[in-house]
């Protein structure tokens, strides 16, 4: 169904908030994407990120219960392995989580970073060849702000904190596109260095083949001179 | 500031205890959140993949996918409905984008199939945008229980209220563009790589090709001539 709305209205307020946001996180995830996992399966996500860019990865997983015939929430004993790779292929994030939680790392360099999960199951009887469910959600930059913390600290009206999302909004497009230029540019000199290789290739290749022309019947001609032939 | 009541969220501990209590329960970005998922994933060759998205009754899906690397840069799509019927069938496209409207309730199935391809393994971005029966994103920000009270006049708040939200979801679709024009470029990019390494190497096997035939060609007329004489005495 669709996700609650506000909540109860009466009590202390920090007790609102609690249940509000408690609500909030289950709705979010049950309306999240999902897939299945084998048990010796590996599935990778590819974030192509800027430098000093924060992720945070929500998941959950679900086993495929044969008698009750659909997927309840995974005991403890069944975890979720992520590891996750920065472009050099270096892991800067290798963790072994529970049945449920979440993963956050910063970038230190821009590119293409790999987040890949792979079941761990330590009691294989459990598995016993079903299907892994898993609800993933992954968030950059300004959705990993909690916004109830933020208005929480600096004491922000709604009005402010509606404004102080907008600001982040424009900075993480801001940001993107700054990125976007630093790609364009590297971009730009891969084809210009295809093009360079290219054309001095061509060149290289021309001469090389009238030089050996030019051999060849020399070779050929002094051969027929030395078996006087011509 | 107008008159704030004194509550427990004043008080330092009480902070401190809402902040720990959040980061316990993990709720980062539960708020000012919107529901749709980006995700870019490696599909080896001839193999399936398959997400599942739920959707709500009388809302909006829209879905939109780049095949961003890989040799022939293209994949078969498919969105199969709660129901199991198949709304759209894709063979060998690069991209496309899709509107369900208006969705059922229950989990759509959108896969991506690889299984045409022996060799080459696919990169593929896709991203899916959910709206709720109301046009928007499903009562995302309500922050009336969170935020300080207001002390502005109520009847010029809606105003501002509103033009904001509308700010909001702009940004929203704004990045969202730009995150569809960085993946035509990341594929773009991914290419033209591939071509430079492609013609690196045929420039190699060309100079060897050449090589190769014009010493052969030599030794052949050579050896011709060797055996006539032979031949001749």
């Amino acid at each position: 169904g669709s996700c609650p709305g506000p909540g109860p209205k009466r009590g202390p307020r920090w007790e609102r908030v609690l249940s509000v946001l408690l609500v909030s996180l289950l709705c979010k995830l049950t309306h999240s994407l999902y897939f299945h996992i084998g048990e010796t399966e590996k599935k990778c996500f590819i974030e192509e990120i800027p430098d000093e860019t924060m992720i945070i990865g929500n998941y959950r997983t679900q086993l495929y219960d044969k008698q009750r015939e659909e997927y309840l929430p995974a005991t403890q004993g069944l975890g979720v392995f992520v590891e996750v790779k920065d472009p050099d292929e270096k892991v800067i994030l290798s963790r072994q989580n529970g049945s449920e939680g979440r993963f956050t790392f910063t970038s230190h360099t821009p590119g293409e970073h790999q987040i890949c999960l792979h079941s761990n199951s330590s009691k294989f009887a459990l598995f016993a060849g079903g299907m892994l469910r898993v609800h993933l959600d992954i968030q950059v930059e300004e959705h990993t702000n909690n916004y109830a913390e933020i208005a929480a600290k600096d004491k922000l009206t709604e009005l402010q904190l509606r404004v102080r999302q907008l600001v982040e909004q424009v900075d993480q497009i801001q940001k993107e596109q700054n990125y976007q230029r630093y790609r364009e540019e590297r971009f730009r000199q891969t084809s210009e260095s295809t093009n360079q290789r290219v054309l001095w290739w061509s060149i290289v290749q021309t001469l090389i083949l009238v030089a050996i022309g030019f051999w060849q019947m020399r070779h050929l001609k002094s051969f027929f001179e030395a078996k006087k032939l011509v | 500031m107008g008159t704030r009541r004194r509550s427990v969220i004043s008080s330092p501990a009480g902070l401190f205890l809402t902040v720990v209590l959040s980061q316990c329960l993990d709720l980062i970005g539960a708020f000012g959140q919107n529901q749709d998922t980006e995700l870019t994933f490696l599909l080896p060759a001839g193999k399936m993949e398959c997400f599942y998205q739920t959707a709500s009754k009388n809302g909006s899906m829209e879905v939109e996918y780049q095949v961003i690397a890989g040799a022939g840069m293209d994949v078969d799509f498919t969105i199969i409905s709660p129901i199991g019927y198949q709304l759209t069938s894709e063979f060998r496209k690069s991209d496309g984008i899709h509107t369900v409207e208006p969705t059922e309730e229950g989990d759509y199935r959108i896969c991506f199939d690889n299984s045409f391809s022996r060799f080459s393994e696919k990169m593929v971005f896709f991203e899916v945008i959910l709206e709720g029966p109301g046009g928007d994103a499903g009562g995302e920000d309500d922050w009336a229980d969170i935020a300080e009270p207001e002390s502005l006049l109520e009847y010029k708040l809606e105003d501002i209220r509103d033009s904001i939200d509308s700010v909001h979801r702009r940004l929203e679709r704004s990045r969202q563009m730009q995150m569809s024009l960085r993946m035509f470029e990341a594929r773009d990019r991914n290419l033209l790589e591939d071509n430079l390494w492609r013609v690196s190497f045929w420039s190699c096997v060309n100079m060897l090709v050449l090589l190769g035939v014009a010493f052969t060609q030599v030794y052949t007329v050579r050896r011709l001539f060797d055996d006539k004489r032979r031949v001749r005495t």
